[in-house]
């Protein structure tokens, strides 16, 4: 029996051997019923009763084990979660699970960002851009399992369930031809690949943020975090990295930063949801709510005295001055003489302190936080006037930044964000009424014609929007910029964030000038 | 007497037992295909095989045939085709083992190696001692309340010097002497049913009242027990033994009641215990929603089914799957090996052996002449049955999972060990009694029947010397 033994010859042999045995197990089967009457037990009285009705019910009892059995066995590629399963953790490379064609992922003008390719007989998952779309596609991975729409839309990237009667012909289908071999469904994306690649390069080795979406239904053109990593080879690695430049985290809707100036928009539609019209006065000295406190002063101040001159003040501002010159002295009075109550149910009207399901599925959600802002203690006027300047206890994601820019340029309305194309675009919520939120876009209009923002100004496209600079206590500030354009028929909201870009005006802004721009040459905005 | 009361010498039991023969030989032909197959798999991938691996094949041919020859010499009249389920069954368990490496010999003949064959013979041997009547012996008297000591202080001992392992507890080298609880309350419900059946069936007349007086014995017994096996974490177990005691109360009395109750106990018992214990609870879950948390509680079920899944209809071929990817394969998983390598017509396969080793035992049950004997049978039947559907059951995901082995197939000594005996006593069973009973016979009190059957026991042969 040592001699070499020639594996075609055996495969042959193996066949024969295989259906021998299940003959011979058949035939074993058939002569013992058969031979019941030789083996009749003549010896034994009369039964005392039937065993009909317990062997019948055992026998039914053991079918149905079987029946359901096959649901598994046989038909289990009708259930997508235990396809799933199997591409995920079955390391069988007989599996004919991981033969199935899975679905591809697209972008909305059908650009493929995922695909699977079979090499070998394995099946292997793909992403051609990589990095650019990791933190919305994420990836699908043997050990590591399945993250961001990999895991969430896996279901239906499997095939999805069967529900009418032409799948279950497909099943029937599978049963007789022992084909397991479902085509998965693709999946439509609302991205546009190109304005996130290009966004992607944009931030480059910097850490941060950016999200664009349509704010009339909520479509999520770009979404980019980074630092990112490759889907493609997904390591160990990876998941050990747990510091602040972590990779796997999603800065776009799960960084929670300071928001600076660009918080002023809020506090700016909270004054004139309470019909705001007239003047503050902004000392150069600043403005404080006691004087154990630090006062809280104005750009200009700074700038000034770097330079080692003084700065006189802005005097009496009214609101739309104030807004684009981005007065924190004007801003942290106005958040006081509201007070705690209005601006509680300012940002309970608009979301806060939320988790804001975007594509739910029953095997998971892709979900973004909203904003952080605490409840305040009725005394701490200090920490009102913080954070009405965008510092202190109040925290942001990006898109829901990008959502608030949305709901301003949506003359009031909030749609839900989006990233399924084939999702029913929802309206939230009113974040402001629509009188506000004209009046309110004319205000960020004008930031970008003659205030902090004017450095972005083209006269190709009409950008609104507010920049913002967040000093945080680990080094660099953080710079912002919110906005949608064109500002009389609004198209696209924006939301950028660079971790230690400095100014608002300098970094994040250029960025998200170049995508609009970039938007139009796309055809995204008309 | 004539034919009709069983052979009286050796040529007419040779001949009675053509069929079983005849069967036992296809059934070693069938095997040794299982044998061909995983050797050619394994030597294609290079392993070299030696004289040494023909062993275990020799080894299960040789028991069959020595099985044979000492139910003839010993002109055993029992039943054939329990038999061959068996026989095939455990050559079926032992190609399984043996194709997960269970029996990895090194040089030396392993333990489980023999486990399989000695399994058989003491099957053969138990029935033989048993048969004619005799296992009524070790149901009357004292015994059952031996039995019922031994299971309890078994139990109790296990607890003290046993080593926890995997949420149970066994006593070293993983062997489970709690398996042979299978054995011995069955033997200690079948001799107290019997000896009570009077009082156990007069239950209240109008209200369905059971007779708590006769009960109280046996329920401060199950009461000890299930404290005992709650302990241990065996809830497998004893849910086999609960499902068995209240068929054998059912069979014994003919008070369709006790199963009512007892469903309703048991319905009640499971909603405290889950709740009491959270590993029950887990399992639950992992049950009813298995992709909730499928690298967890769900991970065992899942990776059995998806090596199902790969099987198919008709699976590679033994040797040719990947059950090392299935956790616990060689004894819990024996099952989900067989859908993976003789996909699903495998499994078809084992479950109509299964089926015809539970129906012909009730069938030998219920002809049984003695009382006793048709209790010890369903009891016996019920606990093999009751093992394998929550074992083929809990592997299928069609109920949640338990933690039994699967008769004959699994490893594991005291169970395959425990198994073959209960297989042994009813085949005494089926070989009846030595002579033509009188049909009145139940109705006389224990007493007269111990006296009657140790007259019947010293003179062997029937008047048709």
């Amino acid at each position: 029996m040592t001699s070499h033994l020639n594996p075609e010859l055996w495969s042959l042999i193996r066949v024969a051997l295989h259906a021998g045995f299940f003959f011979t197990a058949a035939y074993l089967l058939r002569s013992m019923f058969d031979a019941r009457r030789d083996t009749e037990l003549k010896h034994l009285p009369r039964p005392k009763w039937s065993v009909r009705i317990p062997i019948v019910l055992l026998t039914l009892v053991f079918i149905g084990i079987l029946i359901y059995q096959a649901t598994w066995q046989l038909i289990g590629a009708s259930r997508p979660e235990f396809i799933a399963f199997m591409q995920l953790h079955d390391r069988r490379e007989l599996n004919p699970a991981h033969r199935i064609q899975r679905g591809r992922i697209l972008d909305h003008r059908g650009e493929v960002l995922a695909y699977s390719e079979e090499i070998l007989g394995q099946v292997y998952r793909l992403y051609p851009d990589g990095p650019a779309f990791t933190h919305v596609v994420g990836y699908s991975h043997p050990w590591f399992g399945a993250s961001g729409m990999e895991s969430v839309a896996n279901v239906r990237l499997n095939g999805g369930a069967p529900d009418g009667l032409g799948d279950w012909g497909t099943l029937g289908r599978q049963l007789v031809t022992q084909d397991k071999r479902p085509r998965g469904q693709d999946l439509t994306l609302t991205l546009d690949a190109e304005l996130q690649r290009m966004a992607f390069g944009l931030l480059g080795e910097q850490r941060g943020a950016v999200v664009v979406l349509r704010p009339a239904d909520g479509a999520i053109r770009t979404l980019v975090s980074t630092p990112s990593y490759d889907p493609n080879r997904v390591t160990a690695s990876l998941f050990q990295d747990s510091g602040p430049s972590a990779a796997l985290l999603n800065r776009a809707t799960q960084g929670l930063y300071p928001p600076g100036s660009t918080f002023k928009i809020l506090l700016a539609a909270l004054a004139l949801e309470q019909g705001f019209s007239g003047t503050l006065e902004c000392p150069a000295d600043g403005f404080t709510t006691s004087s154990r406190y630090r006062k809280i002063r104005d750009h200009e101040f700074y700038a000034a005295r770097k330079r080692g001159s003084t700065w006189p003040g802005h005097g009496r501002l009214d609101l739309a001055t104030a807004f684009a010159r981005s007065s924190n002295v004007f801003f942290a009075q106005l958040g006081v003489r509201y007070g705690h109550h209005a601006f509680d149910v300012m940002a309970e009207r608009m979301q806060f302190n939320r988790r804001m399901i975007l594509h739910e599925t029953p095997y998971g959600s892709w979900s973004m936080r909203t904003g952080e802002i605490p409840r305040l203690d009725a005394s701490d006027r200090y920490g009102l006037a913080q954070m009405s300047i965008g510092q202190g206890a109040a925290l942001v994601t990006p898109a829901h930044m990008a959502l608030i820019a949305g709901a301003v340029a949506n003359r009031g309305l909030a749609v839900r964000p989006r990233l399924i194309e084939t999702d029913e675009p929802t309206p939230l919520a009113y974040f402001m009424s629509t009188s506000v939120a004209e009046r309110l876009s004319a205000m960020l209009r004008q930031v970008v014609t003659s205030g902090t923002g004017r450095g972005i100004d083209t006269p190709r496209l009409a950008i609104a929007g507010k920049t913002g600079t967040a000093e945080n206590p680990h080094g660099a500030a953080h710079s912002w910029f919110v906005g949608f354009a064109p500002v009389d028929r609004p198209q696209l909201a924006v939301a950028v964030l660079v971790e230690h870009g400095g100014y608002g005006s300098t970094t994040a802004a250029p960025i998200a000038q170049d995508l609009l721009l970039r938007a139009v040459d796309l055809g995204l905005i008309e | 007497m004539t034919r009709a009361n069983g052979p009286i010498d050796i040529a007419d039991t040779w001949d009675l037992r053509a069929p079983e023969r005849v069967l036992l030989a296809w059934c070693i032909v069938c095997i040794a295909l299982g044998f061909l197959m995983l050797w050619g798999s394994t030597h294609v991938g290079g392993e070299v095989i030696d004289t040494f691996n023909l062993l275990p094949l020799g080894l299960y041919a040789l028991s069959l045939l020595m099985l044979h020859l000492l139910l003839v010499t010993a002109r055993f009249r029992g039943d054939q085709l329990i038999l061959v389920a068996v026989a095939f069954l455990s050559g079926f368990g032992m190609l399984a083992q043996y194709r997960m490496g269970s029996f990895d010999t090194a040089g030396t003949i392993s333990l489980n190696l023999v486990l399989f064959p000695v399994g058989l013979v003491l099957m053969g041997t138990t029935a033989v001692i048993l048969m004619r009547g005799r296992y009524q012996a070790i149901l009357q008297g004292h015994w059952i309340w031996f039995w019922a000591a031994l299971s309890l202080g078994l139990l109790a001992v296990l607890l003290m010097f046993g080593e926890r392992f995997r949420g149970g507890v066994y006593a070293a080298g993983l062997v489970t002497p709690s398996e042979i609880l299978k054995v011995t309350i069955v033997l200690f419900v079948a001799g107290f049913v019997s000896r009570n059946t009077k009082s156990l069936s007069s239950w209240g007349k109008g209200l369905p009242i059971p007779p708590w007086r006769a009960l109280l014995p046996l329920a401060g017994f199950w009461l000890v027990l299930a404290g005992l096996l709650v302990v241990q974490r065996d809830l497998g177990l004893f849910i086999i033994l609960s499902i068995a005691l209240l068929t054998m109360l059912f069979v014994g009395t003919g008070r369709l009641g006790y199963l009512l109750f007892g469903g309703i106990g048991a319905v009640a018992m499971a909603g405290v215990v889950l709740t009491v214990l959270p590993h029950g609870e887990r399992r639950v879950t992992a049950w009813l929603e298995p992709f909730r948390d499928p690298t967890g509680g769900s991970w065992q079920i899942l990776q059995g089914l998806s090596g199902m899944f790969s099987g198919g209809l008709w699976g590679e071929g033994f040797g040719r799957g990947n059950p090392e990817y299935t956790p616990i394969a060689q004894s819990d998983f024996i099952y989900s090996v067989i859908g993976e390598e003789l996909g699903f017509a495998g499994c078809a396969i084992v479950i109509l052996f299964f089926l015809i080793l539970f129906g012909r035992s009730l069938l030998v049950a219920s002809r049984a002449p003695e009382h006793d004997g048709r209790v010890v049978g369903v009891g016996l039947v019920t606990i093999l049955a009751t093992q394998t559907f929550l074992n083929i059951g809990g592997v299928t995901k069609f109920v949640p999972l338990t933690g039994l082995p699967l008769p004959f197939i699994s490893h594991g000594g005291s169970s395959l060990i425990t198994g073959f005996i209960g297989i042994g006593i009813l085949l005494a069973v089926s070989d009846g009694q030595p002579a033509a009973p009188p049909r009145n016979r139940i109705a006389k009190q224990a007493k007269g029947v111990r006296v009657q059957g140790k007259g019947v026991r010293r003179n062997r042969r029937p008047s048709a010397d």
